[in-house]
């Protein structure tokens, strides 16, 4: 029997949807569903699963393989090497769900589990059908390179992923201080899956919300959150849900009149576009800080890295 | 595939029929009461803020609204218990075709490709520049 802390955490996964719903019902706790929403949701986490065999394969040989090259050899039976891989897996993750927002490739597949606009355990489980195709899983090998064994990372990446589900939840406000200043909470999750403009592109945590005030991206929750994606979905498509970033992209790319644009429309920040006739996140963010009269937001600290005129500012 | 995966997937798809049907009948939707003049603005003015709003059209239902902002049609329409946002040029409002009290307008968007913008009785189509109301 193989430990995967997702398949044994599922059950919870049920029933505290229909704990939440029944709270929400009861008016003992703040939640709400929709029904199409939540079949939306529910069936997309059931195809990311379906859809995540089909590369499952690959990335395990492809970790197998780097492991086999490793630098060091780190045994599974050491409490030191569980804290080590715990610590590297949430920072590896917190690279991999900011480069999943701030550039549109990796977006494509990761909107998904933005485009509800409620926000509720079953949103928790509205997960990608494509990412399993754009190599995000790359930024997972350099830990089996260090020595961390394949079947150790796996298990690093489910357990943040079962911590992830429950602070998908309006139910719990805020926990005490210590655990706020230090963990990923519903509150922190909340801003992050907000579209309000001055929430866009921040708190990143999986885990640990340190990361998020360490690189700067940090957002507290203070206005109440507006949930979903810029540009909401129209209706309850779930393969338009699944696949309409992708549409879009390939729209874009037939469109292009240059590599550069081509680059532009793949690489570039979401709303990208060569006249800047669209708003990414740098531009709403910066439209409502002129609004309120405050000051600019600082360009994005990777900006420096982003070929110029992609860096999520419109080009003048 | 193997027995024990056909088995996972099917309980998966029951779990989520289950689900479903609760969330149904539990009724725990936000409130979306049909838009008025007021309401209607307001929410424009929210997903457009820097947007000057001209006149607002509201849907016959409620369900959607149109506000005219120099040449561009800034809409809004219900989708489950929360609201979409687009904007068209105003011209395309002409495009729309109105059959049984409705309009089908397209968006050009792959996202949300239409909406279906609800007639108020004796309403026109496209709205009369200027009209305010519903």
């Amino acid at each position: 029997m193989t430990l995967d802390p997702v398949t044994l955490a599922t059950p919870f996964f049920i029933l505290a949807v229909i704990l939440e719903i029944v709270l929400g019902k009861l008016g003992k706790a703040r939640a709400h569903y929709e029904g199409r929403d939540t079949l939306v949701s529910l069936s997309l986490g059931l195809g990311s699963t379906l859809a995540g065999l089909l590369t499952a394969g690959v990335v395990f040989a492809a970790t197998l393989w780097v492991y086999q090259h490793r630098l060091f050899t780190i045994p599974m039976s050491a409490w030191w090497a569980w804290a080590a891989i715990f610590v590297l897996e949430d920072l590896t993750y917190y690279w991999f769900h900011r480069l999943s927002h701030e550039r549109r490739f990796w977006w494509a597949s990761h909107v998904n589990h933005h485009s509800s606009q409620h926000y509720n355990l079953s949103t928790a489980l509205r997960q990608t059908w494509t990412g399993g195709l754009n190599g995000s899983w790359l930024l997972w090998l350099p830990l089996a390179f260090l020595g961390f064994p394949p079947p150790m990372i796996a298990i690093e990446k489910s357990i943040s992923l079962v911590y992830q589900f429950w602070i998908h939840t309006e139910a719990v406000r805020r926990l005490p201080g210590p655990l706020e200043a230090v963990f990923n909470t519903p509150s922190h999750h909340r801003v992050h899956h907000a579209r309000n403009p001055r929430y866009l592109d921040s708190n990143y945590a999986g885990i640990l919300i340190v990361w998020d005030r360490m690189f700067g991206t940090f957002v507290a929750e203070d206005e109440p959150p507006r949930y979903g994606i810029v540009k909401n979905l129209g209706d309850f498509n779930i393969v338009r849900a699944a696949f309409h970033e992708w549409a879009s992209i390939g729209q874009d790319l037939w469109r292009a009149r240059s590599p550069r644009e081509a680059a532009g429309y793949l690489f570039g920040p979401p709303g990208w576009s060569p006249d800047g006739s669209r708003q990414t996140s740098t531009a709403l963010k910066a439209a409502w800080a002129r609004r309120r009269g405050g000051a600019v937001p600082p360009e994005p600290e990777h900006a420096a890295l982003t070929p110029p005129g992609l860096n999520g500012k419109p080009r003048t | 595939m193997t027995p024990a995966f056909l088995l996972q997937t099917l309980a998966s798809l029951v779990a989520i029929f289950l689900l479903v049907a609760l969330a149904a009948w539990a009724r725990i939707a936000r409130p979306a009461p049909a838009l008025d003049a007021d309401t209607a603005r307001a929410l424009i003015a929210e997903e457009f803020p820097d947007h000057a709003l001209g006149p607002v059209w509201v849907a016959g239902d409620g369900a959607a609204a149109i506000a005219r902002s120099q040449d561009e049609a800034l809409i809004v329409y219900r989708a489950g218990d929360g609201y979409v946002a687009r904007s068209l040029p105003w011209s395309k409002l002409a495009d729309g075709r109105a059959s049984g009290g409705a309009v089908a307008l397209k968006l050009g968007d792959v996202t949300a490709p239409r909406i279906r913008f609800s007639l108020a009785e004796g309403g026109a189509w496209p709205p009369p520049m200027g009209e305010a109301g519903r």
